[in-house]
């Protein structure tokens, strides 16, 4: 597949967009309206720019990566569209800021290359640390950047510009960074921690010393959901971790104990918070509790089950009814819609790119690089099955977006910027 | 490090099949249970939102129409004429159901955009996923006539149009305003009305059987005149009370006098003056077998096709042979014999269309979105239920109720009406007045029957003829003047 493929593919991608709105204006009784040249324009000057990006900056990067991300992209943006229009014109906005991100990721990467990271592995986790706690900052000191709290979770940043304010999630950067922090020190220390291992009967467990940075993962997880109370970002970053450890290390141990702290860590929540209770007990008894807890849970499988094999059609079916259904539960919003084929696609889709990124990882040579680019992967992996398997009741419900589909600014730039790094590494390692 | 990469990517792919899995499992295994789950608000929702076709009366009143909300964007079902049409069209309620015509001919009435991708295919192959729409043949003038006519009373009126079977005016009353079932209290609206000691809910007319009373005489009259037993000249004996064989009760009439000189009586007097103890004397010479000939060929104990499902209009032939004394009773309509207004305006209609029995309908046109006719309603007849002198000579007598019997108050200036009046046994202390009649002799365009549900309201002493006869005479008058 070359670079034009590529790009025509984008564009036939961009057409999805742009035909899926019109359908849902034909389902309100409207036509072809400027929504539909607006978004076919956003979505060919978005990735077509990251595409000249690419062309410029990374020109050896793979040309798989991006046409899925489009498709994905466009799919959700539909049901984002169907759902909320005013939020469709907002993503619009996160989607030209996301792709001028990324592009300026690649450029600044074009010089130094992605090792440069990895010597300024120390900076990046301190930054990122800040990132994750400046929604901690008071609600309301003078100060025009200010933290906010959303349904009882502090996971927002406030940022006044006088004629109008900005509200991200800085947690969506700090995710990359901290992947980028954890791929570089194990690349720095691999050799040390692959040596230090002992047999435990079946495991092989590293020296109780190369634990500590195993627990300082779980501390970091820990605090985030205390501080934050986001299970999620908690649980997806602390699974990337262990993984990452144990990738980088093949030590079985830290699968082991990885697991167990995080049942530690599961049991301790379910104890300590109620909203951990709620949602588990939306996840055994959805029907039972229709009336509470189980309502969004119960209404995500209505709506699945109502979409069945070919959809209602875009516009057509009632995803309004479900909670949250633009962030949360945009997953089940496309399946009523677009029926067991589109959830079929979507999860193919998402398993298409995974693929695509540790087939990145894997034929990367350079440890740093390798490391990164698996563990970038990884985070995204998890956050499709934690959203999607909480939707089809496989886990308990994290509240996590589902990546390129739900709206959300802050997780659309920071997906964005995670495939920008993707297709750098992919080209270094060609080169 | 590419081992445990592999590993772990094994591991990612494992969780991808799993979403699959389960994404099967909800979508295509459980999708039918899931969809129908009472829980689930779309199937209910999504009915409600969609456009439903319009009810229009042949005269153009719109009686039902779906009218679209400009913020929602969800098409909201109207009832213009409020009660009147209650029981006529019924309702279509996304909380408690449907009723009536709505109910019926809700595939018909349905948008038929099943809101899935079928709907693009049937676009492209050319149908119309727009309701289909229904014209009725109600006289809207006369129908509201009728529900004003009945006033406080508990009741119902059916008129038809002998000719043809088509339903003039249905109404029943107490009615209710079917708007109230529609919003979003619907369901509170709806445990008002069905505790409601009046009943409301039910529809009198067509739903509701009533022993029929001395209207009952007519259809024994009719196998009389037709069998040759006896005809309008033939003289019976006058006693004050009959007394019924094998017992020792009698068979008195209205006033507990004799009919005329309390020597012999004509049959022709005995009809005027709805004499009792003439009709028991001539259902047990007629026999329950020659009386059921006839009333079964108007339509008792035959499922009649009305536009839903109406009980049966019931002549217990096997209870009352050799029974003479339940035969005596039940020839004057009371005991077992039942039947709703809507069968006896039938019988009305029978005999002012020469004897044939034709087939009520409401729906005459189906038509599409563009106005184009999908489907016309097809007059039935029934069949012969008396010969045509029989007919005519029955029409006569009928007229002489009205002109100086019974139903004098049934007569309309300058309009030659025939009718009979009933007073049936109802529910306590109170008795059912009935009229049952047509108009005008010469060339009938209207046939009905006014029923009165006894009730405090009706009073004690109401009858047929002071009760359901003005309400039949106010509305043969408004229904010919409309005519002309």
């Amino acid at each position: 597949m070359t670079r034009n493929t590529e790009a025509a593919l984008i564009i036939a991608a961009s057409f999805l967009a742009a035909f899926g709105v019109t359908l849902v204006n034909f389902a309100r009784g409207g036509s072809v309206d400027v929504q539909t040249s607006l978004t076919f324009l956003v979505f060919l000057i978005t990735f077509g720019g990251l595409q000249v990006a690419v062309r410029t900056w990374a020109p050896r990067a793979t040309p798989l990566l991006l046409a899925p991300i489009v498709a994905l992209t466009a799919i959700g943006f539909l049901e984002v569209y169907r759902l909320d229009v005013v939020r469709a014109g907002l993503q619009r906005w996160w989607l030209l800021i996301g792709a001028g991100l990324a592009a300026l990721v690649l450029a600044l990467l074009s010089k130094p290359g992605t090792s440069v990271l990895r010597r300024y592995r120390n900076l990046i986790l301190v930054i990122s640390i800040a990132l994750l706690l400046i929604p901690n900052l008071s609600s309301d000191w003078a100060f025009p950047l200010k933290g906010l709290e959303v349904n009882g979770s502090r996971l927002w940043v406030v940022l006044e510009l006088g004629f109008t304010q900005m509200q991200f999630q800085p947690a969506e950067l700090a995710k990359l960074g901290l992947v980028t922090f954890v791929a570089a020190y194990l690349a720095d220390h691999q050799r040390a921690l692959r040596e230090a291992q002992r047999q435990v009967g079946p495991l092989r467990f590293p020296e109780p010393r190369q634990l500590i940075p195993l627990l300082a993962a779980w501390g970091v997880s820990v605090v985030i959901l205390v501080w934050q109370r986001d299970l999620g970002a908690s649980l997806l970053l602390f699974a990337g971790f262990v993984l990452l450890l144990y990738a980088a290390t093949g030590a079985t141990g830290y699968l082991a104990a990885g697991g167990l702290l995080a049942l530690l860590g599961g049991v301790a929540s379910f104890v300590m918070f109620d909203h951990v209770q709620r949602r588990v007990v939306a996840w055994i008894a959805p029907f039972e509790n229709y009336q509470d807890e189980g309502f969004q849970i119960a209404q995500g499988l209505f709506a699945l089950g109502s979409g069945s094999l070919a959809g209602a059609g875009p516009g057509l079916g009632r995803p309004d009814l479900i909670p949250n259904a633009s962030t949360d539960f945009i997953f089940a919003a496309v399946g009523e819609e677009l029926g067991f084929a589109g959830s079929v696609a979507v999860i193919a889709l998402f398993a298409l790119v995974v693929s695509v990124g540790l087939g990145i990882a894997f034929r990367s040579r350079d440890t740093f690089r390798k490391l990164l680019a698996a563990g970038l992967t990884f985070i995204f992996g998890i956050q499709v099955f934690l959203i999607i398997g909480g939707i089809l009741r496989i886990l308990p419900l994290t509240g996590i977006t589902l990546p390129f589909m739900s709206y959300g600014g802050s997780a659309l730039v920071g997906n964005l910027v995670l495939i920008a790094l993707l297709l750098r590494i992919s080209h270094e390692e060609a080169s | 490090m590419n081992g445990p990469i592999r590993r772990i990517a094994i591991g990612i792919f494992t969780a991808m099949g799993a979403l699959l899995l389960a994404v099967t499992w909800f979508q295509v295994v459980r999708a039918d249970d899931l969809k129908t789950d009472p829980l689930n608000p779309r199937p209910a929702l999504t009915e409600r939102g969609k456009e439903r076709g319009l009810i229009v009366t042949t005269d153009g009143t719109v009686v039902a129409r779906s009218v679209e909300d400009a913020g929602s964007r969800d098409y909201i079902r109207e009832y213009p004429e409020g009660e009147a049409f209650a029981h006529a069209v019924g309702y279509s309620s996304f909380l408690v159901g449907s009723s009536a015509l709505e109910a019926t001919y809700s595939s018909q009435l349905r948008s038929r955009r099943d809101l899935t991708i079928s709907d693009i295919v049937a676009v492209i192959l050319g149908r119309d996923l727009r309701p289909e729409n229904l014209e009725i043949t109600i006289d809207t003038g006369l129908q509201l006539a009728a529900l004003e006519a009945l006033g406080d009373n508990k009741g119902a009126v059916i008129a038809l149009d002998p000719r043809t079977g088509a339903v003039l005016a249905a109404v029943s009353t107490p009615s209710f305003d079917p708007n109230l079932l529609l919003g979003d209290d619907a369901a509170q609206q709806w445990e008002t009305l069905l505790i409601d000691q009046s009943r409301p809910l039910i529809d009198r007319g067509t739903l509701e059987i009533y022993a029929p009373g001395s209207s009952f005489k007519t259809v024994v009259a009719a196998a009389a005149i037709d069998t040759g037993t006896a005809g309008p000249g033939t003289t019976f004996d006058d006693p004050n009370e009959f007394d019924l064989p094998g017992s020792t009760a009698t068979i008195s009439n209205f006033g507990g006098q004799a009919c005329n000189d309390g020597v012999s009586v004509s049959l022709l007097e005995a009809f005027v003056r709805s004499c009792n103890t003439v009709f028991a004397d001539l259902s047990i010479q007629l026999g329950a077998i020659d009386i059921a000939i006839t009333a079964e060929a108007l339509g008792f104990n035959t499922e009649i096709a009305y536009e839903w499902g109406i009980p049966l209009a019931v002549w217990p032939t096997d209870d009352l042979v050799g029974d003479d004394a339940a035969l005596a009773q039940s020839g004057i309509g009371e005991r077992n014999v039942r039947a709703t207004p809507l069968h006896m305006a039938m019988v009305a209609a029978a005999v002012a269309n020469n004897g044939v029995v034709t087939n009520p309908y409401m729906v005459q046109r189906i038509f599409d979105a563009d106005g184009q006719t999908v489907e016309t309603t097809e007059v039935a007849e029934l069949g012969r239920a008396m010969a045509p002198e029989t007919a005519s000579v029955l029409a006569q007598m009928m007229e002489r109720v009205v002109t100086e019997g019974t139903g004098r108050q049934a007569a309309v200036p300058g309009v030659r009406v025939a009718g009979k009046t009933g007073t049936a046994t109802g529910r306590g202390d109170f008795s059912n007045p009935w009229f049952i009649g047509f108009a005008p002799v010469e060339s009938p365009t209207i046939a009905l029957a006014v029923f009165i549900e006894g009730s405090p309201s009706s009073g004690e002493s109401a009858t047929g003829g002071s009760l359901a006869a003005p309400i039949a005479s106010e509305l043969i008058e408004i229904w010919i003047a409309s005519q002309s």
